[in-house]
């Protein structure tokens, strides 16, 4: 093998050969050709630092939302349909209008769920009044009648004998 | 075989990604997210920027989607296409704030680096003094040597795909590689 640095030819190899990246053949030629020159080895053992040294530099973990500003932008940069681009100047006087609209329809939904309900109690209620005011007389009566054939009290009984 | 298997299934994806596949791109993006952010780091040594650059880098690789031709590796599309942008972020920085940028954000770095693998403050201390030579050694390099040791040494590309990155002959990319190295072996020697 030809001196890499005498020759300025194949001098690459040595920087693999540092590397540990060249083929065992091309290894073993190099590994010969260090034995016999020194500005060879030199250079080997001087790359061999380098590299040590570059390996220290560890790569940043990337930001956690990364892909989301990436997804993002790529959104920002699609092309817009002419609906859009006409609409586009109208956005701020309809957008705020959105909330208010949405919170409009569950008012109604709202009521319409209840209302049912509602006019169904309005219409039981009266039948149901009717039926307890009744439920009431017949139980006053009943009382008055109990009260009729209950047996006088001693007290009373006693006083027309006194009269007497 | 291995690249051209990778070769392979990159361009497949961007080809459906051509056809309407969100999919195939998110694929995509898990697969080299990381890769294209940490050499745009270690480029312009500002994490903020190297995301912000990334991004950019796969915006173009979506916009560019319809027109996309399977004629080189995907990989040396996107990282041809983060080069640009590195070296057009770098060439804007210089012409606005010179050098003093570089200092700065590479101070900046060397404090959120700091990692606490290091078990005693001494350690930590060398540790944190070294890497931030490192760091200082490797800013210091012409641009485009710079992307050429950065790809050759932490993307493990051959010369080959360097050369069509940076739109270069393979000769070209070796000699940039000779004197980028040279002048780190110079400026790391103390290291040793």
């Amino acid at each position: 093998m030809d001196c890499p640095i005498k020759m300025r030819q194949n001098w690459e190899w040595l920087l693999d050969y540092a590397a540990g990246r060249l083929d065992r053949e091309r290894a073993a030629l190099v590994a010969r050709h260090l034995d016999g020159c020194p500005d060879c080895a030199r250079f080997v053992e001087g790359q061999r630092m380098v590299w040590n040294a570059l390996s220290q530099w560890e790569a940043e973990p990337l930001s956690a939302d990364f892909d989301r500003r990436l997804y993002r932008a790529i959104d920002r940069a699609r092309p817009v349909s002419w609906l859009d681009r006409v609409f586009a100047p109208l956005q701020p006087l309809w957008r705020p209008a959105v909330p208010l609209a949405a919170a409009c329809v569950l008012i109604v939904a709202g009521l319409l769920l209840h209302a049912p309900q509602a006019v169904m109690r309005s219409v039981d209620s009266r039948p149901r009044a009717e039926k307890v005011e009744v439920e009431q007389v017949e139980r006053t009566l009943d009382d008055i009648e109990m009260l009729r054939e209950l047996p006088l009290t001693p007290q009373q009984e006693a006083s027309p004998s006194k009269s007497m | 075989m291995g690249a051209s298997a990778a070769l392979d299934c990159d361009a497949e994806l961007m080809l459906r990604v051509k056809d309407g596949d969100g999919e195939s791109f998110a694929l995509l993006l898990g697969k080299h997210r990381a890769s294209v952010t940490h050499f745009l780091y270690r480029m312009v040594q500002d994490r903020a920027v190297s995301e912000e650059l990334a991004q950019e880098a796969f915006l173009r690789v979506y916009r560019s989607r319809e027109t996309y031709e399977p004629t080189a590796r995907f990989t040396t599309w996107l990282f041809r296409i983060a080069t640009h942008l590195a070296l057009n972020w770098l060439r804007d920085q210089k012409n606005e704030r010179g050098q003093e940028r570089l200092d700065e954000t590479a101070s900046d770095a060397r404090t959120f680096e700091v990692a606490d693998r290091a078990p005693s403050v001494e350690q930590r201390m060398l540790s944190e003094a070294k890497l931030d030579e490192v760091r200082r050694a490797v800013a210091a390099l012409p641009d485009k040597q710079r992307a050429a040791v950065l790809m050759h040494k932490y993307e493990e590309m051959e010369y080959s795909q360097i050369a069509k990155v940076l739109s270069c002959s393979e000769s070209a990319v070796k000699s940039l590689l000779f004197r980028a190295y040279e002048t780190l072996r110079v400026r790391l020697a103390h290291m040793a």
